[in-house]
């Protein structure tokens, strides 16, 4: 299976591959061998759509001091 | 006697004329009649300002096909009424006076010799304007159902996530700012991008100062998840504004969601109507707009912890056949070896069982076999004695010897049989074979 680059998926995508990625590993027929790769490829999107709803705290900072002008 | 007064002499010189003061003292006479005192007039409101705590406006009627100003008056309402007015129109309506409301109200005609005419407002009936607001707000609704884009906006999809919010308000205002802090101090840091499109929400211009700001946003739409319409909140205000037809089709046609949060809890306007979301307040706007955010934090959250555990029981489940792989190897080929054995004995058994049955008449089948070779043989043997007696004696019959006995001779010349009498030539030496002998002779002729 090739992983596309998050980056160049919609927010959308990243959540329809990470419940496609659940499921798979919830099912009987994921072997131990992709257990690896798949959590890697799922720790990777999480992160991604994480990012894009959240601000980290510098830029939390930089739209509340533009707020404040 | 008055209108003999105006026609008396009226080209001479010396004419009586009277002061402006006289004739406007004798109009106001003239209209301080019971039939213009307290009396009930419904007329549309326009240019309602206060000042000094009275409130001065202008009553009108449009001509319904055209919209065309065809009765205008003047009405003033006195600041010991104003206040139980306004009071009792807004906890009835929702609203406070203002233009482009329609009202029945009482009062009088008062003619003010230095002011002109004007009707002095007494008593207002709220549910007059409640009605009309209400007509001309089905009126507004009816007419979007019917071009068909009364749903439109509200049955958008909204854009995965919607942090990029356009926000129509108007600068400084109060609403503005509550929405802005509580969209920013959300616990979870979600990532809004805001920028505000200014507009004025108050009064006769705002449908078409919001008009012009989703325009603006329209403009750059590809930037935007959603809009945001918000103003003050608290303070009763002026709604009427928002029932436009104008600004409610634009609303209702806009390509993003559009949340209208226009600070009022009791009355619905036709914008509440076709927006995509209406909340009560902009604290209320900025609050849905996180629940939406944190839901998809949510969720994610929830995909994790299930991957977590899914990779958990997989793991756990591997190790646990592991460890049965485990205590199984030391048993496991003993076992082996003993199944195998069991195995092999019951089929020996069965072997067994299936051949005993078989075997004895095969043996009894046996037993009689030689004496049955043994009287084939014996036949077969006398069989080929009595053929061979018989070729003995043919044989008798059929050999030269039997033939030389009768008298005939064979013979030789060189080993070979004579045949014929060609053959010879005289000087041959042949040999004649008798049965008991033979004998050598010359050939003379």
């Amino acid at each position: 299976m090739e992983f596309k680059n998050v980056k160049e998926l919609t927010y959308n995508q990243a959540v329809a591959e990470l419940d496609t990625i659940l499921r798979t590993m919830q099912s009987d027929n994921c072997d131990i061998d992709s257990l690896a790769k798949y959590t890697r490829r799922a720790s990777e999107l999480l992160r991604e759509c994480r990012s894009r709803l959240t601000a980290t705290d510098e830029e939390l900072k930089k739209i509340l001091a533009d707020l404040e002008k | 006697m008055i209108a003999r007064s105006f026609v008396e002499k009226p080209d001479s010189g010396n004419t009586q004329a009277m002061s402006l003061r006289e004739l406007n003292r004798r109009v106001a006479a003239l209209l301080s009649v019971p039939q213009l005192q307290n009396v009930w007039v419904t007329a549309e409101l326009s240019d309602v300002r206060e000042s000094g705590g009275h409130c001065y406006l202008e009553l009108i009627d449009k001509n319904e096909s055209t919209g065309i100003i065809d009765a205008r008056l003047r009405g003033i309402i006195w600041v010991s009424y104003f206040y139980k007015i306004s009071a009792t129109f807004a906890a009835y309506t929702g609203q406070r006076l203002s233009t482009g409301l329609r009202v029945m109200v009482r009062g009088s005609i008062n003619y003010h010799p230095a002011y002109g005419m004007s009707f002095v407002i007494n008593d207002i009936n709220p549910s007059f304007t409640l009605g009309d607001v209400e007509r001309r707000r089905k009126e507004i609704l009816m007419r979007l159902d019917a071009e068909g884009i009364l749903d439109l906006n509200r049955s958008l999809d909204w854009n995965t996530p919607a942090l990029r919010i356009a926000i129509v308000s108007a600068k400084g205002a109060a609403g503005y700012g509550d929405f802005m802090n509580q969209l920013y101090s959300n616990s979870s840091s979600l990532k809004f991008v805001t920028r505000l499109f200014p507009a004025v929400l108050q009064g006769e211009r705002a449908a078409r100062s919001v008009i012009e700001a989703l325009d603006e946003i329209n403009a750059s739409i590809d930037e935007w998840d959603c809009v945001v319409i918000i103003r003050g909140g608290g303070a009763t205000s002026d709604l009427v504004s928002f029932d436009n037809y104008e600004l409610a089709a634009n609303v209702a046609q806009f390509p993003l969601p559009v949340i209208v949060g226009i600070g009022h809890e009791r009355d619905v306007t036709v914008l509440d109507y076709v927006a995509n979301v209406r909340v009560k307040t902009p604290t209320a706007a900025a609050e849905m707009l996180i629940a939406r955010a944190e839901e998809l934090l949510a969720h994610l959250r929830d995909t994790a912890s299930d991957m977590l555990m899914a990779i958990k029981a997989k793991i756990s489940g591997c190790n646990t056949q592991l460890a049965y792989l485990e205590a199984q190897l030391p048993v496991a080929p003993v076992t082996a070896i003993e199944r195998k054995r069991l195995r092999l004995d019951a089929a020996t058994a069965s072997l067994h069982a299936l051949t005993a049955g078989r075997i004895a008449p095969q043996l009894a089948q046996l037993d009689q076999m030689p004496r049955a070779f043994r009287l084939a043989i014996d036949n077969l043997l006398a069989r080929r004695r009595d053929k061979l007696a018989s070729y003995t004696s043919l044989v008798e019959v059929l050999s030269p010897m039997a033939t030389l006995k009768r008298g005939y001779t064979i013979t030789r010349i060189g080993g070979k049989a004579v045949t014929s009498a060609h053959a010879v030539t005289p000087g041959d030496k042949i040999v004649t074979i008798f049965s008991d002998g033979k004998t050598e002779s010359i050939i003379t002729e």
